[in-house]
């Protein structure tokens, strides 16, 4: 679906924030993004979407080299969800702003209508409709810029921290959005900070440090491997820190860790 | 007297829009570090707003009930004495420079200037303020040039150089990496302990790592408020936050009926190594 390979990138006039970055992407996985602050996570996506070109390398998306593809095209097959929702409203309705996408492909009025309600009932958003996106509360505008992703049809997203600013009910319903494009197989690439965010979602972590990959692997594995953490300035998620604290086996989830505890327990008083 | 006694207060932006905040009540005492928590769109940054007494007089006089400040009602402070009183330091740092300061130390002593202080007063002060947001590196930096964490720490500075009784953090640390979040509430934690702090916020970490006492807001009302770990298991605070994976593993354990003890539920990292590492392990 999506592969990079010995990519690097530098702004004009700059040194390099990406070099030999290679990895690739399959349908249903959602990998996270990780890294500090710096580490060329967000010129990485812009790379994959084709909004800049690498210097060296090439990225292929669904058969498409992004150097020779403009980008409307590039466009048609990744969504971008950009940090700051306000950056990619530009329409006055939700509907329109939503509506923007499916208008500028070769599809049918009927198909357009279609994509648009629908898109705008996953996302909750239908009785906005009417409304401008930039009266909707923090949280509802990224739901219509996640809308306007959606209704394009995409291959792949790129959601640049998009839990960030979310409460628990909408985190979950991003979750919940998350997993039903992973279910359709699309591809899914998640730059974030929050880890417990990562732990619950992300079937692989690719993380960047100074530039180049340090770690493409599962994430329980990244986890518990404390110089690539590091490396990355992440803190792996609670759970997982404590398992180890106890000598247990690294757990991801509250459940496995509960699991794990009461199974180390009971073993004991069978000891004793 | 409570520092601040909001009484049965209802209000709306305009004439005609709908109540942000319904009916509440809260008080705060002189020297409380408390945390109000609410999901998107509850009315978190209006109360900060009613809290800071940072609403036009008329709006304030427009709406139902009454926010006292040392049992004085906001619309009849003058601004100076109630910039001496209570700070706010709002979400977006940049949004908070005065945009007149080619410096970060000018930036600092703005406020103060305008108290009619000796010079000598506001030196002290702003010293003391500079090296309480460990900004001493960066006082001859443009206040433009910091990054969003070096602005956010010269918002504070800005704030505590008035010398105010109270703070209101409105979600601190909402866009900062982990890495800049945790210093900047370590800075947070050591303020003086006479300074009231009232931290806005949707994210349970920060209000773990600076207040004592949680109140929680929804729809404009108050449904909980006590000691944290009471209030993050009420339905609304799962509903908005869910809880902190630790405590989440804590519950099943305790479901199976093995939960060490009478002990309290774990809310942080820590309290979760006690209280399951205490337990012999072989």
């Amino acid at each position: 679906m999506l592969k990079a390979e010995g990519v690097a990138y530098h702004y004009p006039g700059g040194a390099d924030v990406l070099s030999e970055v290679s990895f690739s992407a399959s349908a249903g996985e959602v990998l996270a993004l990780v890294g500090r602050n710096g580490a060329g996570k967000s010129t990485l996506l812009r790379l994959l979407n084709g909004l800049r070109k690498p210097t060296r390398g090439s990225i292929v998306v669904d058969g498409m080299n992004t150097t020779d593809t403009p980008v409307h095209l590039i466009s048609r097959v990744i969504g971008t969800v950009f940090q700051a929702p306000e950056q990619q409203i530009f329409n006055a309705t939700v509907h329109d702003e939503v509506m923007f996408g499916p208008r500028n492909l070769p599809i049918s009025a009927e198909e357009r209508d279609r994509r648009v309600h629908e898109a705008l009932a996953r996302t909750k958003l239908a009785e906005f409709a009417k409304h401008h996106p930039l009266d909707l509360d923090q949280a509802r505008r990224r739901f219509v810029a996640l809308a306007s992703v959606l209704a394009t049809g995409p291959s792949a997203l790129l959601l640049d921290e998009p839990q960030r600013g979310l409460d628990a009910r909408s985190r979950s319903l991003l979750e919940t959005i998350i997993r039903q494009e992973q279910q359709a197989g699309r591809c899914i690439i998640i730059v974030c900070h929050d880890m417990e965010f990562v732990a619950r979602l992300a079937t692989r972590v690719i993380a960047l440090s100074e530039g180049r990959l340090s770690a493409d692997m599962a994430p329980l594995q990244f986890f518990t491997n404390p110089a690539l953490t590091a490396a990355a300035s992440v803190e792996a998620p609670d759970i997982v820190r404590l398992s180890q604290a106890l000598l247990l086996p690294p757990s991801l989830t509250p459940a496995a860790f509960a699991e794990a505890w009461l199974a180390d327990r009971q073993e004991t008083s069978t000891q004793v | 007297m409570a520092l601040i006694d909001i009484k049965n207060l209802t209000f709306g932006y305009g004439a005609k829009g709908p109540a942000v905040l319904k009916g509440l009540n809260l008080s705060i005492e002189s020297g409380e570090r408390l945390a109000i928590l609410g999901g998107n769109g509850s009315g978190k940054t209006t109360l900060a707003h009613w809290i800071a007494g940072w609403l036009p007089r008329p709006a304030m006089e427009a709406s139902q009930g009454e926010v006292l400040a040392r049992g004085k009602a906001w619309p009849e402070w003058n601004a100076l004495d109630r910039a001496a009183t209570v700070q706010f330091v709002g979400q977006i740092p940049m949004q908070q420079l005065s945009g007149f300061a080619f410096t970060v130390y000018d930036e600092i002593v703005f406020g103060p200037g305008n108290l009619g202080l000796s010079a000598d007063e506001i030196r002290t002060r702003a010293d003391w303020a500079i090296d309480i947001c460990n900004l001493r590196h960066l006082v001859y930096r443009d206040p433009f040039t910091l990054s969003g964490g070096e602005q956010q720490r010269l918002s504070i500075a800005a704030a505590l150089v008035m010398n105010p009784k109270a703070l209101v953090l409105d979600e601190p640390t909402g866009n900062f990496d982990p890495e800049s979040r945790d210093n900047l509430l370590e800075q947070i934690k050591g303020l003086p302990r006479d300074l009231t702090i009232i931290l806005f916020d949707m994210a349970l970490k920060p209000a773990l790592a600076v207040a004592e006492r949680f109140v929680l807001l929804d729809d404009g009302g108050i449904v909980a408020d006590g000691l944290p770990e009471e209030v993050i298991q009420h339905p609304a605070a799962i509903d908005m936050f869910g809880l902190p994976a630790v405590t989440e593993a804590a519950l099943l354990i305790r479901e199976s009926g093995k939960f060490p003890g009478k002990a309290r539920l774990p809310l942080t990292f820590d309290q979760a190594v006690r209280l399951f590492g205490g337990v012999p392990a072989c």
